[in-house]
């Protein structure tokens, strides 16, 4: 298969201007593209449905109501009265993906979710601050995290390996449950997409339908894998605080 | 896959910090503070709106008691004067009623006085007339002259054989 139709195609970053800083390439690309419309969307629609903070709330003012108390709602059943700390953070990461992804949505658009890299990072701060958050409620005794109690003693030299194991891979976990989800999608709306145009006849309609139902599936995939990334960060959150 | 091209790593990472980074200030210091006052307002409307309505309906209810005394009032009241009124008609009635019996009694007592006068006078009456047609009809028959004593007297021992 030619590269020029490979369906990994899509994914591939194009510098739009190209910029260095220290030696290392910091360029501009259809990536960074996608990160800034994704933020200018959110900020401004955040900002501009609230403007007139009215009582009576006009239908784009519920829908960031709506939004705002579905992740204090996540947060406050996960994590409790501590959560509210997070609720800026697990907010900002939740639209951040959510917008990212349904910025995807638009044929031609880069989706910078389907890149390993970039979910790893976000994937990273959550691992790296929960850790920290960790320590700093609970010291040494954060340790204990990988000691379940009321299991046989003779059953923790497995155990304990396989808690730590599972606790440093939840950061791999996190990313590439993202990464695959929003990898595999576009793939496969790509594929069929090549099928409509190389099918012969007027047989190239079923895989555009296919396409049409698949868009709404992704959209709902769009929306499912953000929140499963806020969900995460918020039982990661209350790891920090409740031990075993 | 591109995805695991290096080549671009540095520059996602430092647009994804900055992006992400601006985003997150933006919506801790602007938008969410903004969206909090609005839910927060509306509670707050919430509140006082159910406060007061809750005070409207005590107001109500101490009305709605008020006037629920005042009619009671009314009714004992009224009653109290339908009572009297029926009292004092009936007191009337019974009082007109007795002069009324009182008027009949003395009219049918001087009524039977009368009846029985006439009745007496009626017997005077027939006294002279039997003494005046026994007089006729002896004058006529025999030429008898009698007195009108004599007759009397005759008439006065017979007298129980009339009536």
């Amino acid at each position: 298969m030619a590269a020029k139709d490979s369906p990994l195609k899509q994914f591939e970053i194009d510098p739009i201007s190209n910029i260095e800083l220290g030696g290392y390439n910091i360029s501009f690309t259809n990536s960074s593209f996608a990160m800034l419309i994704t933020v200018l969307v959110i900020t401004l629609f955040l900002t501009l449905t609230v403007n007139t903070r009215s009582i009576i709330p006009s239908r784009m003012q519920l829908i960031s109501e709506l939004m705002y108390n579905f992740i204090a709602q996540l947060l406050s059943d996960t994590v409790g009265d501590n959560g509210k700390r997070y609720f800026p953070f697990v907010f900002s990461l939740f639209m951040f993906v959510l917008i990212g992804n349904m910025v995807g949505m638009i044929p031609y658009q880069f989706t910078f979710t389907s890149h390993i890299i970039v979910t790893f990072a976000l994937a990273a701060v959550v691992f790296i601050g929960v850790t920290i958050l960790g320590f700093i409620n609970h010291g040494i005794k954060f340790f204990t995290f990988f000691y379940i109690p009321g299991v046989p003693f003779y059953m923790h030299p497995l155990l304990i390996p396989i808690e730590v194991i599972s606790y440093l891979s939840r950061p791999i976990s996190l990313s590439v449950r993202l990464f695959a989800n929003m990898l595999a999608g576009h793939t496969l709306l790509k594929v069929f997409a090549g099928f409509v145009v190389s099918m012969p006849f007027f047989t190239g309609v079923f895989p555009l339908a296919f396409i049409v139902a698949l868009t709404g599936l992704e959209i709902l995939i769009a929306f499912l894998q953000a929140y499963v990334f806020a969900i995460l960060t918020c039982l990661y959150i209350n790891d920090a605080y409740h031990l075993h | 896959m591109p995805q695991l091209n290096p080549e671009f790593f540095v520059s996602q990472l430092f647009w994804l910090a900055v992006f992400f980074t601006f985003l997150f200030v933006f919506l801790w210091r602007v938008s969410l503070p903004r969206i909090a006052t609005v839910l927060e307002k509306r509670q707050n409307k919430i509140d006082e709106n159910l406060s007061s309505a809750k005070e409207l309906q005590e107001q109500a209810m101490e009305i709605e008691k008020k006037i629920n005394d005042q009619i009671n009032k009314a009714k004992l009241e009224t009653d109290e004067k339908i009572k009297e009124t029926i009292n004092a008609l009936q007191e009337n009635v019974s009082s007109q009623l007795s002069s009324l019996d009182k008027d009949l009694e003395k009219k049918v007592s001087d009524a039977e006085k009368e009846i029985l006068k006439s009745k007496d006078d009626q017997m005077k009456n027939i006294n002279n007339e039997i003494v005046n047609i026994t007089k006729l009809t002896v004058g006529k028959i025999t030429d008898i002259e009698l007195s009108d004593n004599e007759l009397n007297k005759v008439i006065e021992t017979h007298k129980g054989n009339f009536n």
